[in-house]
């Protein structure tokens, strides 16, 4: 039900978002406008999208055939519009398995980047989940494996290192979200070669702005970002709220734009994972990889903006 | 263990709404015409009660009705098709087996489910529950906006299944151990709807 109110709040956002008022300043913009925004990750040099692709809850649809052909219609808009990272874990129930059906119907096998996560406190079978997870996606082997949630990391980390150092694996990583156990990942990151990280930060949640995103910055690991819209929430707040006129001039028309390129736009950031089951919604998501990029001065007047608008 | 602490319920439903109601549409189809079966135990159930409460066969008839569906339950939604979208729902169909395994040992080995004729608050709570799961929750998604194919029927859904059992253990006034899964189901079952 919450989900169905959200889709129609979006549009009225949407048609909401034109304003009177605001600041307008070209000296709060950076990068060139148009050019498809892309980060690299720090250990390779790799590029990628500013903006994947998540799928806890929403590629969670079973067998059912309607379903499917959902996620891969997503899915379809999403490789067009130049995405690359999708990211899963065998907690989502049967996301993997449709994230295989439409790669395989799409035939974007190779083209993937491909991030999951193993989810196991038994650190034994974490092998084998992985081997399952792999067989769900329908892909040789994962560009990145996570430790979901930081379970049982010591021991996964000793599986994903040996992996990775025999070539089965490209990165590896660690996820947390709902901010949760910051202090132990915090600690994580300075003692072990991580790849990636991946937490919750949006523009009203900005703890890991305190520790965890400088702390990636210097030790050069990747940062991914979960639930930039806090499932919806954030739309729920700014509910019936106008854009700020000065957002077109980062190329942002609507609140969902605005909120993801305030995230991707920290320099900590690599990209962020909104998840979606709506083609208008990935359409509108992966317009905000183009155009500027706000820096500091501009984030903080976000930041302003918002809070002040809530 | 303890990283168990740090999860809310929300965590675990990883599902929407429609993913789960679409899960019953799809089952309907599937099954058809399994819904027959489920009417005849339904209405077995309700004229035995009605004309043969007291028969030393009564009891013994519908703990096998209620054990046959507990298990059909087990296999044929939970593990079959709410497992696909719920990581638990494998243990859910355990504990529907263990209830089957439980209704089968006090109901149709030992044939202790008795009515013992009494009228009251309780044979009304129990007539009342009985009405509400076999003849109106079918209706439910209808009535609540839903594609009518998204139905739920006892026998073949878990909420109605659970709820004709607790009706039946009060009618039959049965063991109270025999309590504890169907209760629990519903618990489980309302707190997945609202957080869904």
């Amino acid at each position: 039900m919450k989900y169905r109110n959200k889709w129609s709040r979006r549009r009225f956002l949407q048609a909401a978002a034109l304003s009177a008022g605001g600041l307008i300043s070209p000296k709060f913009i950076s990068a060139k406008s148009g050019s498809f925004l892309t980060k690299p990750i720090p250990s390779s040099g790799e590029r990628i999208p500013v903006i994947g692709l998540g799928s806890s809850r929403t590629f969670n649809v079973g067998n059912d055939p309607l379903g499917l052909e959902n996620v891969t219609e997503v899915m379809h808009h999403f490789f067009n519009a130049g995405g690359k990272l999708i990211d899963s874990s065998p907690m989502y129930g049967s996301s993997q398995a449709a994230i295989g059906y439409g790669l395989n119907k799409l035939a974007k096998i190779k083209d993937v980047f491909s991030a999951d996560k193993v989810w196991t406190w038994e650190a034994d079978n974490g092998p084998a989940q992985m081997e399952q997870s792999r067989q769900h996606w329908q892909v040789d082997s994962f560009d990145l494996m996570q430790v979901h949630n930081l379970v049982s990391w010591q021991q996964h980390f000793k599986t994903l290192f040996s992996m990775k150092q025999h070539g089965k694996l490209r990165y590896v990583g660690i996820s947390t979200s709902h901010g949760r156990r910051h202090d132990e990942l915090e600690e994580i990151m300075k003692s072990h070669p991580l790849d990636f990280v991946q937490c919750s930060y949006n523009i009203l949640n900005r703890e890991a702005e305190q520790k965890l995103l400088p702390l990636a910055k210097k030790r050069g690991i990747a940062v991914i970002i979960n639930r930039p819209f806090q499932r919806g929430d954030l739309f729920d707040e700014l509910d019936g709220k106008p854009l700020p006129t000065w957002a077109k001039t980062i190329g942002c028309n609507t609140w969902s734009q605005f909120l993801l390129k305030f995230i991707f736009s920290h320099p900590s950031v690599t990209c962020a994972i909104p998840a979606t089951t709506r083609v208008e919604h990935v359409k509108e998501n992966m317009l905000a990889c183009t155009g500027p990029l706000p820096n500091q001065a501009m984030r903080n007047s976000m930041i302003d903006y918002v809070e002040k608008v809530i | 263990m303890g990283e168990l602490t740090s999860y809310s319920l929300s965590d675990f439903i990883l599902f929407s709404d429609k993913v789960y109601y679409r899960q019953f549409e799809l089952y309907n189809h599937a099954d058809w015409p399994l819904h027959l079966i489920a009417i005849i135990f339904s209405l077995v159930i309700i004229y035995t009660f009605w004309k043969k409460p007291a028969a030393a066969w009564s009891g013994w008839l519908i703990a096998v009705l209620l054990s046959l569906s507990w298990l059909w339950v087990a296999w044929a939604f939970l593990y079959a098709r709410f497992y696909q979208i719920h990581v638990v729902a494998n243990w859910y169909a355990l504990g529907f087996v263990l209830q089957a395994g439980l209704i089968t040992w006090y109901g149709v080995i030992k044939n202790q489910f008795r009515f013992t004729g009494e009228s009251g608050a309780r044979i009304n709570v129990g007539l009342g529950l009985l009405f509400i799961s076999l003849i109106i929750y079918p209706f439910i998604a209808l009535m609540t906006g839903r594609n009518w194919l998204q139905f739920e029927m006892f026998f073949l859904a878990p909420d109605p299944t659970a709820l004709a059992t607790i009706a039946i253990l009060v009618l039959y006034k049965a063991y109270s151990m025999l309590y504890v899964i169907p209760i629990t189901w519903l618990l489980i079952s309302g707190v997945t709807l609202i957080v869904m």
